[in-house]
């Protein structure tokens, strides 16, 4: 057996698991809550490169995800392209975005930070919304559905896999993050960016090209989501609610890890279907409760256990390890 | 807000409308920015749960008009006590713990109250705009060519009073005094015997009671709705980085200038994009000077 750390043992079972999904199971009301386990799971990871990594807490991730999902609907309705195109598309409008962003970070700490980005994701909604002629304006665009793999038009099955690979690519992202230079300077950043300036780490250039990547990532899968859900309404691609989701699913997975993103977006997906099925056929309104467990789950997850569901059980792991020896 | 489209035709009388809009507008985003910059600048925490008090406060005034006919003015008498209760009653709970934390923990703590009272709302009183519609809010008064809202003028008159009272406060009185010491350096301030928890109580009960006012104050004016209040939080914002987070003078300058953009934004390019030029205004100050226009010393090192 290869010496893996049990965090990465996880991994392999989370993943695996979803693999083997598709396997047994054909319902489409399970398969769907895999397919979103993994695409939220996969914006939180992308969130995570540079809230929890960098440091860089964006309170206005939507803005990248809106790219990619208004990149691809718009290269799909107005151009005729394949979705592929939207993608390559949005991720070039993420990353020239995400490095201005990136840059104002350098000038902007803490809340300064968090309030520049709600204000950018806040004018591409009024642009989006309003530019009518363009965009549609605040109807939204329908993403039509036209099988193939060109075209994105997927079955549930083959979605599955597709929201897998892009899973997996930013669970492998994030690792290569917690075991390479990049990653170990990004974190002396993060800590002290006096101290790691002081060894010689390029402390602005770090930080923008952990914001640009965080933001490509993002964008990429806010062309698979556009594409998977066929609809795009700019008050809910560029929400501040999506944004605060981001970091939601992260911050309870265990913020700054490899899987906290993926565990988070397991827990609090499920919790969302769960409830959301529960609470369908009462009054109007009331599927929001889950809206008010998370808010209160967030404010007890940051002051009880700020390190998070794998943060819990490391601890929970040491301490067994410790009476067993 | 549409009193721009009602405009006689002499030029002047544009400018002489454009100008009292904006003054009008502008008195009553001071006294929501006016909470948010206290809270700031003395306890170094972005509320960003701040607009749902705002939204709280229009919907105490909602249910008081609905169920028992109460005029916003007078439920003002009781909502100022209500909120100063709720402002201190959440600071206790909620804020107390995180006052010390990092700036990423002090920020998830507000934004997941706001998510809880945002979604509170929703459940409790489903997603329908409401309307508070007293007599006053369908007079127009008509002086000079320029025409108002009476509602408008009384939100501003009250608003401008209370700011100007809590400016007051913080000026002349003694715990007004300890406050703005606090602020200044709350390590000398707690060398010098002062009780900083009990400032910070008092300093977030102080600017959730303005806001819950500032509520109350627009309520014949906007809808109420769960997230109504976002458009006014955001706003917010951009006034207090404006003015240079942490300073009141600055929260009201930033108010009217914000104000400005917005009626005279509105009445050359339209309604539909007034909120892109504040937010443009917004992103030009924080990039080029994060301490705010009118440069409070030290500002620029309060978010490190």
């Amino acid at each position: 057996m290869p010496a893996l750390a049990p965090g990465r043992w996880a991994a392999v079972a989370f993943f695996g698991v979803a693999a083997l999904v598709p396997v047994g199971v054909r319902d489409a009301y399970l398969l769907d809550s895999v397919i979103l386990i993994l695409l939220w799971g996969a914006l939180s990871a992308a969130w995570n490169v540079a809230g929890g990594y960098a440091g860089q807490v964006s309170l206005g991730h939507a803005a990248f995800f809106g790219i990619g999902a208004y990149s691809a609907a718009l290269m799909t309705t107005r151009f005729q392209q394949s979705p592929w195109l939207g993608l390559l598309l949005g991720v070039a409008l993420s990353i020239a975005a995400g490095g201005v962003i990136g840059y104002l970070s350098n000038r902007l700490k803490g809340p300064y930070f968090a309030l520049s980005t709600i204000a950018f994701s806040q004018v591409l909604l009024i642009v989006a919304s309003r530019w009518r002629g363009f965009t549609a304006g605040s109807e939204g665009i329908p993403v039509p559905f036209r099988p193939g793999f060109w075209t994105l038009g997927l079955g549930h099955v083959a979605w599955v896999y597709m929201a897998l690979g892009v899973a997996v690519l930013y669970y492998a992202v994030l690792v290569w993050l917690e075991t390479s230079r990049f990653g170990y300077q990004l974190a002396g950043v993060r800590e002290d960016e006096d101290a790691a300036e002081a060894l010689g780490i390029a402390s602005r250039r770090s930080k923008v090209y952990a914001v640009t990547l965080s933001a490509a990532m993002t964008s990429v899968v806010g062309t698979f989501w556009a594409q998977y859900v066929g609809f795009v309404d700019p008050f809910y691609v560029f929400s501040i609610d999506l944004s605060v989701r981001f970091a939601l699913n992260t911050i309870i997975g265990g913020i700054g890890t490899g899987l906290g993103p993926f565990l988070g977006s397991l827990l609090i997906t499920s919790l969302e279907t769960y409830l959301r099925a529960t609470f369908s056929g009462m009054k109007t309104g009331f599927a929001g409760i889950y809206l008010v467990i998370y808010g209160t789950a967030l404010i007890l997850v940051v002051r009880f256990v700020p390190e998070g569901l794998t943060g819990l059980a490391t601890r929970l792991g040491a301490r067994r390890s410790r009476a067993h020896a | 807000m549409d009193t721009a489209r009602r405009l006689g035709p002499a030029q002047i009388d544009v400018v002489a409308q454009l100008g009292v809009s904006t003054v009008l507008l502008g008195g009553i985003y001071a006294l929501v920015a006016v909470g948010l910059t206290l809270i700031f600048g003395i306890m170094r925490v972005v509320n960003f749960a701040h607009g749902e008090f705002l939204m709280l406060g229009m919907y105490v005034a909602f249910w008081a008009y609905t169920l028992w006919n109460l005029d916003p003015y007078f439920v003002l008498f009781v909502s100022i006590p209500l909120f100063f209760g709720i402002g201190f009653l959440t600071y206790v709970l909620v804020m107390r713990g995180v006052i010390h934390a990092s700036h990423n923990v002090q920020i998830f703590t507000t934004v997941g109250l706001s998510t809880a009272l945002q979604n509170a709302a929703l459940v409790l009183w489903t997603g329908d705009f409401r309307t508070v519609r007293p007599w006053h809010s369908s007079v127009v008064i008509r002086v000079l060519g320029m025409a108002f809202n009476l509602s408008q003028v009384v939100a501003f008159a009250i608003a401008v009073a209370l700011t100007l009272a809590l400016f007051a406060f913080m000026k002349w009185t003694h715990t007004g005094r300890v406050m703005r010491a606090t602020a200044q350096d709350h390590d000398a301030a707690t060398l010098m015997g002062i009780d900083t928890d009990r400032v910070y109580r008092l300093t977030f009960a102080i600017g959730i009671a303005c806001v819950g006012a500032a509520g109350v104050l627009v309520s014949p004016l906007y809808a109420v709705y769960p997230t109504a209040g976002l458009q006014f939080v955001l706003l917010a914002y951009v006034v207090v980085v404006l003015g240079g987070l942490g300073d009141m003078l600055g929260a009201m300058l930033g108010s009217l200038i914000v104000a400005a953009v917005e009626v005279v934004g509105s009445y050359f390019f339209g309604i539909a994009w007034k909120e892109v030029f504040y937010f443009t205004l917004f992103i030009a100050v924080l990039v080029f000077r994060p301490a705010g226009l009118f440069g409070q010393r030290g500002a620029e090192t309060l978010g490190a």
